[in-house]
């Protein structure tokens, strides 16, 4: 008996040891410096590079500017992102950034910090029913028109075409699939003959590229709502794709670009998340300081492909 | 009711001549797979062609290998959440023992196997030394796991070494993942059917008390059942990396609900003793055939997920049909 | 009878599947009497009481209530014409109190809330009914079986039941509960209440009942008085005459051999400085009330506990504590209370069942000698004549006297020398009572040794030729079997539980 319960409290200290290094370790980005102004980034999730990517510019800049930064990661969760974000209008927090899980969910808990007079800059996606202080974002819409735009040009305006859906219900995906929809459809001579979703994930789009290609084994180009799945797909087509399939991507991640550079991806439409990233920050210190910001800051998505892939690269 | 006055089974062939809910009963996920293979047959000319057949024992290949390690679990009693987690983990450290630690192809594919080895004699520890249930201690793997997988990568795929990458390569003209379920399969099937560890799972998932009283010893036989759980979880993430040539962050999220569902199609009681490594195997070539059929008919994912909702439904039922005539 | 019989099963039949479980039986139940229902378990008793409750329909025959053909679809149709079932597991929600366990679907709202008050009303007046006094507001799981089953027979009473069905109400009972269930009986049988009873203490019938109908292998056998002898009632229902309940045979020159030595044992709150020694060839019985320790003084020797001083030795060699491996490698055996809890994993098959204690020393390099654990598990199941269709089909399905069976047969297997038995008989009807009787004799014979816990005094008295009497936790006393009596046990065992009333 009394092994047992030494047993337990062990168990219990090592929890608490445990708990106590992760959140001291994790509460905070980089830098010592807790003079300056905090802001909170509080980001959807660093499961995926873009976000790390973005995240990354933003320390960047915030490290330039003497920006204090707090990293919140809600891991997709919107629930766990209103959490975060009530958290931050509690604290001594100047500004929050807010690249929001779901559109729509955020509103309530930007709607708090808006009302404690704390400026609001939205990243890669809006927040509906607020009052933002600014919006940083890429056209995804856009984005996805310019996707079709390369594809069509890498099949010479003809031929059959299969499209990589993100995770069903996403605004990326949404708008991605509208913009590449309305794109594609200006070249009469090609047809999208599947559509299916393969969840903004390498593995996934491996096997629903491997099952499509069965049933549609003529196809010359693959549209994929993001990189991850492009490489799926290339994955897929093994040493087909860049030579009998033209594949295009989105967002023009590492592992994309290198794909672009060896000639397996065609195309990508970088989305420049660093610059997201980079540019929030700016907005968040120019609100602090009380200067006006625009409504909304446009990042330019590039279409990149072997010709400048180059000016991408790291 | 052991006591029977009637005549012989044998001499009564005419009323009951067959006995569709019995049979129904033990082989639904068979049947199943079989009505499933017919119907997409009858639907698309893609779906029976050799090379399809050997997509769809690729792409079962993760799955089943993740289920054979769960089916060891629910067999004896608990549940393994983290299995998804640790694939993740132990792909991501071999990725990391190669690329970061320099070490040669072959240690940092032993390397991820042995991560996941620990993580399972954790799993293990923490049920049967710590008396946690099996649903919590691997719920918080899947956290722990999933989180440290984060850390190691920053959040970006990292490449595996060519050891591991063959894992997901061709041998001749034969798929990898083919020859390494194949393999998983007859261990898995041998550990369960010939070993005493196998049939003491059996023993410990039906009564774990009884098991103890009768001298097994129960708390060592939980703890290697979560490593070997771990193990093939490992094996099933160095396999998923192996067919991308990279590690994930983010790869098999999810897949422990398919590997429940696998095993549970496949025949296993959810409160342990039943179970069997070929009804696992056809639980998770019925998930497969589901996503591959959905897929070629060019199917909506919104009615995919719904699909295989029911489909799981349906295994449970025939799990709940089964005991009523067996307790009856 | 001019009394009309409140309800009657006419020449009932019932299959499943190909198996007649009941063919052509007739039973009634009478105003104001206690029919008694009599057979080995396996002969069709809880599938005859499940037709009356309504849980089964039988496949031929019919259901007469008040001399009028129904059928009872559901148990609630039952419940309807009167009919009531205390089962042995009670239906009662432990976390609630007496009083919502007795309104329990019914309760009594005012303004769309539970009326507290009333509701203890109505239940008080329920358990007055049988002069049962205890607090309604006491969560259930608080009383003790006994009391719960007075609780449940209250509810039963309340729905106004004119037939109750009381499945095996004494099987966990001490002496002293029955006693005051079978004045309750007595007092609804004055009432007019029908009550069709189910008992394996073959001394209970007469006490209480009025008529036996015995049925064996599903077939109707007689239908005799209560008052019919008992050796007569189980030549009836066993289908021979079972000359010697007890059928004990001591070695005429006892060996000396010490094969168990417990000294001192102790653990806080459980049991305190028990010490004694059994020879080879010699059942040494532990009497006492139950909560005396004796569970857990069993479980202590067997390894399945821990204890904090003391010892444990067989054959000289000292054990240590908590450890059930090295008991068996010792040689000990231990049959627990519970055999479905504790004792078998119900969904394996017997021969996995008979296999558990030898899995593993019989094994070479890890892998399980299936051949050679199928053969020993045959072999014992035909020397104890373990009654199944197969060695395959789960133990579940085996009878209660057949599972106990199996539990003996693995530590047969085992080459066990030293029995430790808890309960050995419980829920195992007369005819294998006796074959685990003669099991016990055959294993001292060969010089093995038994320490008995049971609750039964005339299992008690019958087989052991020492008796140890547990109180609270410390040997009360020790008997020899000439001069144990039931008066010198229980005297022994209830000592200061009397004086202190």
């Amino acid at each position: 008996m009394k092994s047992s319960s030494f047993r337990r409290i062990a168990a219990v200290t090592a929890t608490a040891a445990l708990i106590l290094a992760g959140t001291t370790a994790c509460g905070r980005g980089s830098g010592d410096e807790a003079s300056g102004p905090k802001v909170v980034l509080a980001i959807s999730t660093l499961n995926n590079p873009f976000f790390v990517e973005l995240r990354d510019g933003a320390q960047a800049a915030a490290d330039e500017a003497g920006v204090d930064l707090y990293i919140v990661d809600a891991q997709n969760d919107s629930a766990t992102q209103a959490n975060q974000l009530a958290t931050a209008a509690a604290g001594s927090t100047k500004a929050v950034i807010v690249n929001p899980v779901d559109s729509d969910a955020a509103s309530a808990s930007v709607g708090e910090l808006t009302a404690a007079n704390i400026p609001v800059i939205a990243v890669d996606r809006t927040v509906n029913d607020a009052k933002l202080t600014s919006l940083v974002a890429s056209d995804n819409v856009a984005g996805g028109k310019q996707a079709a735009d390369e594809l069509a040009a890498a099949m010479g305006e003809k031929g059959t075409v299969i499209s990589l859906q993100g995770v069903s219900g996403t605004s990326a995906s949404r708008d991605r699939g509208a913009g590449f929809d309305e794109g594609i459809a200006a070249y009469p001579e090609i047809t999208v003959v599947a559509e299916q979703t393969a969840n903004f994930d390498r593995a996934s789009a491996l096997d629903v590229t491997t099952n499509l290609l069965q049933a549609n084994p003529g196809v010359t180009g693959i549209f994929a709502e993001n990189d991850e799945m492009a490489l799926g797909a290339i994955q897929a087509l093994g040493a087909r794709a860049g030579s009998e399939v033209s594949v295009v991507g989105f967002d023009g991640t590492a592992d994309g670009l290198t794909a672009i550079s060896d000639g397996s991806l065609y195309a990508t439409v970088a989305q420049q998340p660093a610059e997201l990233g980079r540019l929030a920050i700016e907005l968040a210190v120019k609100a602090i300081a009380g200067d006006d910001v625009e409504a909304t800051v446009p990042v330019e998505v590039v279409a990149v492909t072997k010709t400048n892939v180059g000016d991408f690269s790291k | 009711m052991s006591t029977t006055t009637t005549t012989p089974s044998t001499e009564t062939p005419t009323r009951r001549s067959f006995d569709y809910k019995t049979f129904l009963a033990n082989n639904g996920a068979l049947v199943g797979l079989v009505v499933l293979c017919i119907a997409l047959v009858i639907a698309t000319p893609d779906f029976l062609t050799g090379q399809n057949l050997l997509n769809i024992g690729i792409q079962v290949s993760t799955v089943a290998v993740l289920a054979f390690g769960m089916t060891f679990v629910i067999v004896a009693g608990g549940i393994d959440l983290s299995v998804g987690a640790v694939a993740a983990l132990s792909a991501m450290a071999s990725g990391w023992f190669f690329v970061s630690a320099g070490l040669p192809g072959w240690m940092a594919l032993i390397g991820g196997l042995v991560v996941g080895l620990a993580a399972g004699v954790i799993n293990g520890a923490a049920n049967a030394y710590g008396k946690l249930p099996s649903f919590i201690a691997t719920l918080a793997m899947l956290s722990v796991a999933r989180g440290l997988t984060l850390v190691i990568s920053d959040g970006r795929p990292i490449k595996t070494a060519p050891e591991v990458s063959f894992l997901g390569g061709n041998i001749g003209p034969v798929p990898m993942p083919i020859v390494i379920l194949v393999l998983a399969a007859v261990v898995a099937s041998f550990i369960l059917n010939r070993t005493v560890l196998g049939r003491s799972m059996y023993a410990v998932g039906g009564n774990a008390e009884a098991a103890r009283l009768s001298g097994l010893p129960v708390k060592r036989i939980i703890v290697t059942v979560f490593a070997l759980a771990g193990l093939f979880a490992a094996l099933a993430g160095l396999l998923l990396a192996g067919r991308l040539d990279s590690a994930q962050p983010q790869a098999a999220a999810g897949y422990e609900l398919d590997a429940i569902a696998a095993v549970v199609i496949g025949g296993a009681s959810l409160s342990g003793g039943l179970g069997k490594i070929s009804g696992t195997f056809i639980g998770a070539l019925v998930l497969v055939v589901i996503r591959n059929g959905l897929n070629l008919l060019n199917v909506s994912s919104f009615w995919q997920q719904v699909v295989i909702g029911l489909v799981i439904a349906l295994a449970v039922g025939a799990d709940v049909l089964r005991r009523k005539t067996r307790n009856s | 009878m001019t009394v009309n019989p409140l309800i009657t099963l006419r020449n009932v039949t019932k299959t499943f599947g190909q198996v007649t479980v009941i063919q052509d039986v007739t039973v009634s139940v009478y105003p104001g009497q206690v029919q008694v229902l009599l057979g080995e378990n396996g002969a069709g008793k809880s599938t005859l009481i499940k037709m009356v409750a309504g849980v089964y329909q039988p496949d031929g025959g019919q259901i007469l209530v008040d001399g009028t053909v129904t059928t009872l679809p559901t148990t609630k149709a039952a419940e309807e014409h009167g009919i009531a079932t205390i089962h042995q597991e009670l239906n009662l929600v432990a976390t609630m109190s007496v009083a919502e366990n007795v309104m329990l679907g019914r309760m009594p709202t005012k303004f769309g809330m539970v009326d507290r008050k009333e509701l203890r009303r109505q239940a008080r007046a329920a358990l007055a009914l049988i002069g049962l006094e205890i607090d309604v507001d006491t969560p259930v799981g608080r009383l003790g079986i006994a009391r719960q089953q007075l609780v449940e027979i209250a509810k039963a009473l309340s729905i106004n039941a004119r037939v109750l069905i009381l499945d095996e109400p004494t099987a966990a009972l001490t002496r002293h509960e029955t006693q005051a269930l079978f004045a309750v009986m007595a007092d609804l049988r004055r009432r007019g209440v029908g009550m069709l009873f189910i008992s394996h203490h073959l001394d209970e019938i007469a006490e209480v009942g009025d008529t036996v109908t015995v049925i064996r292998d599903g077939h109707f056998i007689a239908e005799v008085p209560a008052s019919t002898p008992e050796d007569e009632l189980v030549k009836l229902m066993v289908g021979r005459s079972i000359e010697d309940q007890f059928p004990r045979r001591a070695d005429e020159t006892p060996a000396v051999t010490e094969v168990l030595a417990v000294s001192n044992l102790t653990s806080a709150g459980r049991f305190d400085d028990i010490s004694f020694t059994v020879r080879a060839g010699e059942v040494l019985g532990i009497a006492g009330l139950v909560g005396a320790g004796r569970t857990e003084l069993i479980r202590a020797i067997a390894g399945a506990d821990k204890y904090d001083t003391g010892s444990v030795a067989v054959r000289g060699t000292k054990l240590p504590k908590g450890d059930i491996q090295a008991a068996i490698r010792a040689g000990i055996g231990h049959v627990p209370e519970d055999r479905k809890g504790q004792g078998l994993v119900l969904d394996a098959s017997v021969n996995d069942n008979l296999g558990y204690a030898t899995l593993a020393s019989s094994a070479k390099l890890g892998l399980a000698d299936f051949t050679g654990q199928r053969t020993r598990a045959e072999a014992v199941a035909a020397k104890l004549r373990i009654r199944m269709h197969t060695i395959d089909q789960p133990i579940r399905s085996l009878s209660g006297g057949n599972q106990q069976k199996a539990v003996f047969g693995r530590w047969i297997i085992a080459a066990s020398t030293v029995l430790l038995l808890d309960e050995p008989t419980r829920g195992v009807d007369v005819g294998a009572k006796v074959e685990i009787y003669e099991l016990m004799n055959s294993i001292t014979a060969a010089g093995g040794a038994i320490v008995m816990v049971s609750s039964e005094l005339p299992e008690i008295l019958g087989m052991s030729d020492r008796i140890l009497v547990m109180r609270d936790g410390r040997l009360a006393g020790e008997l020899s079997a000439a001069d144990a009596t039931q008066d010198t046990v229980m005297t022994l065992a209830a000592r200061d539980v009397a004086a202190q009333r």
